[in-house]
């Protein structure tokens, strides 16, 4: 017996639950011992309109269980990504969703009018994470208003799937989660990183150049997994759960918890195969209960 | 690039607190080049570390460390029959071309780790071999060379020249240096054409990650693990560059 892993995103149909986080797999194009047929889909590292230089270094610090980083958003640009990672995304049998960035609610609208038809891009995941350098440096995310109105902006840009990544540093997720919902959002993707900060003793000042950093891996996953149950339970948009996810049973614990899939970053650092070994023992604990599909799979998600 | 469970075949101590370990792993020893490296993982660590490729033969792979954090403390205290995840052989490293004479092979402290198997292949294209093999103190400095010719250095004078490495150093048709990115610094000063090998912090090794930026020269970073972590000493903003880290503590 096969299990059917397949599931159904806002209308956008995954062969798998299993996704790559943005800023863990660059493009797609340098992925180390990447087995495809486990990958539900990738979403890329997070591009703005212009290139970005990034942050410098040191950009990345352990911590226990987890890491922080402080990239800066480093990217080429949307020009460079439609010229050199568009065109290969064409030619996969998964689908790459763009992880869009901006600075201004017109700035995430003009980035999406870009690459809108661009052929290799399916969709859009917006991170709202961003500071709103219109607004004194206010994050998008932490506001409902302008958390609605970046997704409206991109709304009316793109008819293709709209995913809106939602960040951790807020009071009560369910009311940014509305606020997107309303606005025209067709999936939420929870959590992103939550802002840490480790300091160095022999120099007295933080490890890492920018200060602070984004905290990721198994550290962050109970708190990500409330998270993501909270924001299931305040909307009727499917939830893809991030955070900390390393093998089957940590991916199972958001699913069961209300997300519609799963996306794993940090854990691919350690281990390159960890897409893979998630997706198969997904597919074995549903064999193990008589499940014949991911849809079977019990949910515990009371609605708000 | 191979992902292996790796079994450590053997240790052996070449400096006070500085060991050679073996690692069984002979698809990576097959293909390795000089200045690559391995990113090695086990159940004590999160992320992996990286170490340099110190030489490889038909099976076996050889890094060479000294406890400096609580990752390198576990790894010397493993022993033979020891498995270990091992990934690589990553980055890009150094690019000999034939045609050069002499080679010179600037090391201070832990930065032996590249240079036995930079000292093979470019003996391998014919160049005559110079190690300039610098450390703090003789019980500091790695017992083991290669080349044609070794240049102990110590900065207390316990073993061969008392002066650092750099000035011990003849000049030669190409230059490879490995130490502490402040030691890489003044190697750029006196020979901007020099080949060195940097070290930053690493998320993937793999490329994936950008958490090991190298500021450049021209504007902008790249990837110590995948451009890099041999650079041409010229392209390099040292002042950028953090120049704490620990890789060879002991110049
Ligand atoms: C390309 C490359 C090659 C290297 N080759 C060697 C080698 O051959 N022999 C050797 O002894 N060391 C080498 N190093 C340095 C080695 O990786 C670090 O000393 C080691 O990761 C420290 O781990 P720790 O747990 O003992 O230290 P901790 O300080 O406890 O480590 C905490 C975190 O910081 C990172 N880190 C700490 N110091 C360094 C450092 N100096 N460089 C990079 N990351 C660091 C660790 O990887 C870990 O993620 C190399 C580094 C790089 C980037
Ligand atoms: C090195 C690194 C870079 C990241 N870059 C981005 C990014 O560009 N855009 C974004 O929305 N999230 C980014 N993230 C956040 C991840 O997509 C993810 O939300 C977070 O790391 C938690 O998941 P994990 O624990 O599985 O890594 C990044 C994370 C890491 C570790
Ligand atoms: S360590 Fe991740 S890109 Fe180099």
């Amino acid at each position: 017996m096969t299990v059917d892993m397949s599931v159904a995103v806002a209308g956008m149909k995954l062969r798998s639950p299993v996704l790559a986080a943005s800023g863990a797999f660059g493009y797609g194009t340098e992925v180390p011992l990447l087995d495809r047929r486990a990958l539900g889909g990738m979403v890329s590292k997070g591009i703005f309109l212009r290139p970005r230089t990034g942050s410098p270094p040191p950009r990345i610090v352990e911590t226990p269980s987890g890491m922080l980083n402080a990239i800066g958003l480093q990217g080429p640009g949307v020009d460079a990504l439609i010229r050199d990672y568009a065109p290969q995304w064409a030619s996969w049998d998964f689908p790459v969703l763009v992880n869009i960035n901006g600075e201004s609610v017109s700035e995430y609208g003009d980035l999406v009018g870009r690459l809108d038809g661009v052929p290799g891009v399916a969709g859009f995941e917006i991170n709202i994470s961003c500071p709103n350098v219109e607004q004194g440096g206010l994050y998008f995310g932490n506001d409902p208003r302008a958390a609605a109105a970046v997704t409206e902006a991109v709304r009316r840009r793109t008819t293709l799937p709209v995913w809106v990544k939602l960040t951790p540093m807020v009071t009560d997720i369910g009311v940014i989660a509305r606020a997107v919902e309303g606005a025209g959002a067709d999936a939420l993707c929870a959590v992103n990183t939550f802002v840490g900060m480790s300091i160095d003793l022999n120099a007295y000042k933080p490890r890492l150049s920018f200060r602070t950093g984004g905290l990721s891996g198994p550290a962050i996953r109970p708190l990500a997994i409330h998270l993501a149950h909270q924001a299931a339970r305040a909307v009727r948009i499917p939830v893809i759960g991030i955070g900390g996810v390393t093998n089957a049973e940590d991916a199972l614990e958001f699913l069961v918890a209300g997300c519609s899939a799963v996306q794993v970053g940090t854990a691919t650092f350690i281990n390159p195969r960890a897409i893979a070994e998630i997706h198969d023992g997904i597919s074995a604990h549903l064999e193990l209960r008589h499940l014949n599909s991911l849809a079977e799979l019990p949910r515990y998600l009371p609605r708000d | 690039m191979f992902l292996l469970n790796a079994r450590i075949t053997a240790m052996r101590e070449v400096a006070r607190g500085m060991a050679v370990i073996s690692i069984a792993a002979p698809e990576i020893a097959a293909i390795v080049r000089a200045g690559q490296f391995v990113n090695l993982g086990w159940a004590g660590v999160f992320l992996r570390r990286p170490f340099s490729v110190y030489r490889a033969d038909g099976e076996r792979i050889e890094v060479v460390l000294k406890a400096v954090g609580r990752g390198t403390s576990q790894l010397l205290a493993m022993g033979p029959g020891d498995v270990i995840s091992c990934l690589g052989p990553l980055g890009h490293g150094f690019d000999l071309e034939a045609g050069s004479r002499t080679a010179v092979l600037i090391s201070g402290g832990l930065g032996v780790a590249p240079m036995p198997l930079a000292a093979k292949e470019a003996s391998a294209l014919g160049m005559r071999v110079t190690w300039v093999h610098g450390a703090r103190s003789i019980d500091e400095l790695c017992s083991e060379s290669a080349g044609d010719e070794v240049i102990w250095a110590t900065d207390d004078g316990s073993r061969g020249i008392a002066g650092t490495a750099i000035s011990a150093a003849p000049d030669g048709d190409v230059v490879l240096a490995c130490g502490p990115n402040r030691m890489l610094a003044a190697v750029a000063d006196r020979w901007p054409e020099a080949l060195v090998a940097v070290e930053t912090y690493m998320g993937c090794g793999t490329g994936v990650c950008l958490g090991c930026a190298v500021p450049l020269t021209r504007g902008g970073y790249d990837r110590a693990c995948k451009e890099g972590p041999v650079y041409r000493a010229a392209d390099i903003d040292w002042a950028a560059l953090p120049s704490h880290l620990s890789y060879a503590v002991t110049v």
